[in-house]
C-alpha cells in the first residue's frame, strides 16, 4: 500500500526532516506512528499527501509512484485518502451534515449520492441525531467523529489520522481508536500518528517509531486476532 | 467538471459576495466609475466625429460685412462676391434674419435677444457662400477678404480643426484616467477576492486535502469576480443610458448641434459593459488566486 524507498527530505532552511527512510505498509494494516515533536512525523504525512516532495528517494502509494506525479494528478491521489486531524478542522458555519457533504461536493458527487451516503456515515459514527448542529454545539469527541465521517465518506483506501485523540478526553480516545479499528477491519489501511502510549499499548498494532528523521523502531506487521 | 458541482460552485461564489459585502460594494463602485468614464469618453468622441462629419460635409462659409454697413453697400458686397469665378452660391443673410435664426436656435432661452430687433440690432449683414472648387479655397478667400466692406470670414475648417483638437485632448485625458481607474478596479477586485480567500483558507485546505482540483477551488472566486463585474457592467450601462438621454433632451434646444441618438448603440453598450465588467472580475480573480494555487497547499501545510 505505502512504500518509502530511501526517502530523505531536506527543507530549504537546511532542516533534515527525514533521513534515508525505508518503510513498507501493506494494504489493510493499522500502523501507529510514534515519535517526539520534531521527529519527522509531520513531514512523513506531508510526503504521503504530496504536500511536500522528497529531496531523495521514491514513494509508492498503491501502484502510483508518488514522486513522479504531475501536479494536476495530485488531487486524484488524495481522493483515495481520508484525513482525520487533531484539531478536527470542521467548518464553523456549516452544520454537521454540510461538513460531511462538503467532502463529497469536492469530488463531484451527485446530490442524490450525497443525500444517500452522508446520513449513512453519520449513523456509523452515531451522530445521525446531530446532523443539523453546528460544530460549536458538539463536544470534542463528537467533533472528532464528524471529522471521521468526513474522512470516510468518499470511501478512501487509506485513512491518515494525525493525533486524532489529541484534543479529546482520554475515555473518548479509546472510542475514536475503536472506530478506526472497526474501519480497518473492513479493509481500509489506517495510519495513525499519536503520542499516547496508553493507546498504543492497548491496541495491539504495528508501531513505527521515528526519531531524528529516521525510523528507529518498527514492530513489523501484527496479525490482529 | 460535473453539472452538480457547477451548481454548487456557482452558489458558493454568490455566497462569497455576501460574506465580503463591504469589499464587494467597493469593487462595484470603482468598476462602475471606470466603465462610466470609458463609456462617456467614447460617446463624446462619437459625437465629435459626427459633428465633424456634418461640418466637413458642407463647404459653406459665412462672410460678415462690416458692422453698420448701409444696406445698399452690403448688396454691393454681395455682387462683388458673386463676380468671383469660384463662387457657386451666395445667399444674403440680413441682420434681422440672423437674429431670428439665433432666436430659433436658442428657443426658450432666446428671449433676451428679442429686444435686438430693428434699429437696436447690432449684428452685421452676412453672406453664406459655397465654392465650386475647394482646391481654390485659399485664393477665393483672399479675393473675398479684399472686397471693401467685408469684415471677416468664418471658416468651418477651423471649427473642424478645433473639434479634432478637443477630441484628441479628451481622448488622451480619458485614456489615462481610464487606465488608472482600471488598475485601481483590478486591484480592488483582486483584494476583495483575496479577503474571501483568506476567510476561507481552512475550507480550501480541507478541499485540497480531500482531492479538490485547482479549478474546483478557483471557480467560486472567479464566479465572485464575474458577478461583481456583471453587476458593475449592468449598473454602469443603465446609468450611462439614462444620463445620456437626459443630456440629449437638454441639448435638443440647440439647433446647431444634434447629438447622436443612442438607440442604435444601446444594446451594444449594455453587452460591451457586461462583457468588460465580467472580464475585469475574472481577471481580478486570476490575479489573486494565481500565487496561492501554485503551491500544493493541503491540510497539513495550510493553517
Amino acid at each position: 500500500m505505502i512504500t518509502f524507498q530511501n526517502v530523505s527530505k531536506m527543507y530549504p532552511n537546511g532542516t533534515h526532516a527525514l533521513n534515508h527512510v525505508n518503510l513498507h505498509i501493506d494494504r489493510g494494516e493499522f500502523v501507529f506512528i510514534v515519535g517526539s515533536s520534531g521527529a519527522g512525523k509531520s513531514t512523513f504525512l506531508k510526503l504521503i499527501m504530496c504536500e511536500e516532495r522528497p529531496s531523495e528517494g521514491t514513494i509508492l502509494i498503491g501502484d502510483t509512484v508518488v514522486t513522479d506525479l504531475k501536479r494536476r494528478q495530485i488531487p486524484y491521489l488524495r481522493r483515495t485518502m481520508g484525513i482525520v486531524f487533531q484539531d478536527f478542522r470542521l467548518i464553523d458555519n456549516m452544520s454537521v451534515y454540510e461538513n460531511v457533504a462538503f467532502a463529497m461536493h469536492v469530488v463531484g458527487a451527485s446530490n442524490k449520492e450525497i443525500r444517500r451516503r452522508v446520513p449513512y456515515f453519520l449513523g456509523l459514527v452515531d451522530l445521525q441525531d446531530k446532523a443539523q448542529c453546528k460544530p460549536a454545539e458538539l463536544s470534542g469527541g463528537e467533533q472528532q467523529r464528524v471529522g471521521l465521517a468526513r474522512a470516510l465518506v468518499n470511501n478512501p483506501k487509506l485513512i491518515i489520522a494525525d493525533e486524532p485523540t489529541g484534543n479529546v478526553d482520554p475515555a473518548l480516545s479509546f472510542e475514536i481508536v475503536d472506530l478506526l479499528s472497526e474501519i480497518n477491519r473492513h479493509g481500509t489501511t489506517v495510519l495513525m500518528v499519536t503520542h499516547e502510549h496508553s493507546l498504543v499499548k492497548h491496541f495491539h498494532r504495528r508501531i513505527v517509531e521515528i526519531h531524528g528523521g529516521r525510523i528507529v523502531a518498527d514492530t513489523g506487521k501484527v496479525e490482529v486476532r | 467538471m460535473k453539472l452538480s458541482s457547477l451548481g454548487y460552485l456557482l452558489k458558493e461564489g454568490a455566497k462569497n459576495i455576501w460574506s465580503n459585502r463591504t469589499m464587494s460594494f467597493a469593487s462595484v463602485g470603482v468598476l462602475v466609475s471606470c466603465l462610466l468614464l470609458t463609456g462617456a469618453a467614447v460617446l463624446f468622441s462619437m459625437n465629435i466625429d459626427s459633428a465633424m462629419q456634418s461640418v466637413e460635409g458642407s463647404n459653406s462659409i459665412t462672410v460678415y460685412c462690416t458692422q453698420g454697413l448701409p444696406t445698399l453697400k452690403a448688396v454691393q458686397v454681395g455682387e462683388a462676391i458673386k463676380n468671383i469665378d469660384n463662387i457657386s452660391e451666395c445667399e444674403l443673410v440680413p441682420k434681422d434674419q440672423a437674429v431670428e435664426e439665433m432666436l430659433e436656435m436658442l428657443g426658450d432661452n432666446g428671449t433676451v435677444l428679442e429686444g435686438l430687433m430693428g434699429e437696436d440690432n447690432f449684428l452685421p449683414d452676412s453672406y453664406r457662400i459655397s465654392m465650386a472648387d475647394l482646391a481654390l479655397y485659399d485664393e477665393t478667400v483672399a479675393q473675398i477678404t479684399a472686397i471693401d466692406g467685408v469684415e471677416k470670414i468664418i471658416d468651418y475648417s477651423d471649427i473642424a480643426e478645433q473639434l479634432t483638437q478637443l477630441d484628441d485632448m479628451v481622448t488622451t485625458v480619458c485614456f489615462w484616467i481610464i487606465l488608472l481607474l482600471g488598475i485601481v478596479s483590478l486591484f480592488i477586485i483582486a483584494n476583495t477576492i483575496r479577503v474571501a480567500l483568506f476567510s476561507r483558507r481552512l475550507e480550501i485546505s480541507i478541499m485540497k486535502s480531500v482531492g479538490a482540483t485547482n479549478w474546483f477551488v478557483r471557480v467560486p472566486f472567479l464566479v465572485e469576480g464575474m458577478i461583481i463585474g456583471l453587476v458593475s457592467g449592468g449598473l454602469a450601462s443603465l446609468i450611462l443610458n439614462v444620463a445620456y438621454d437626459n443630456v440629449i433632451s437638454s441639448l435638443s434646444i440647440l439647433s446647431f448641434f444634434t447629438p447622436l441618438p443612442l438607440d442604435p448603440y444601446r444594446l451594444r453598450i449594455v453587452l460591451t459593459f457586461l462583457l468588460a465588467g465580467a472580464a475585469f472580475g475574472v481577471l481580478g480573480g486570476f490575479i489573486s488566486l494565481g500565487r496561492y494555487l501554485r503551491k500544493d497547499v493541503g491540510a497539513f501545510t495550510a493553517p
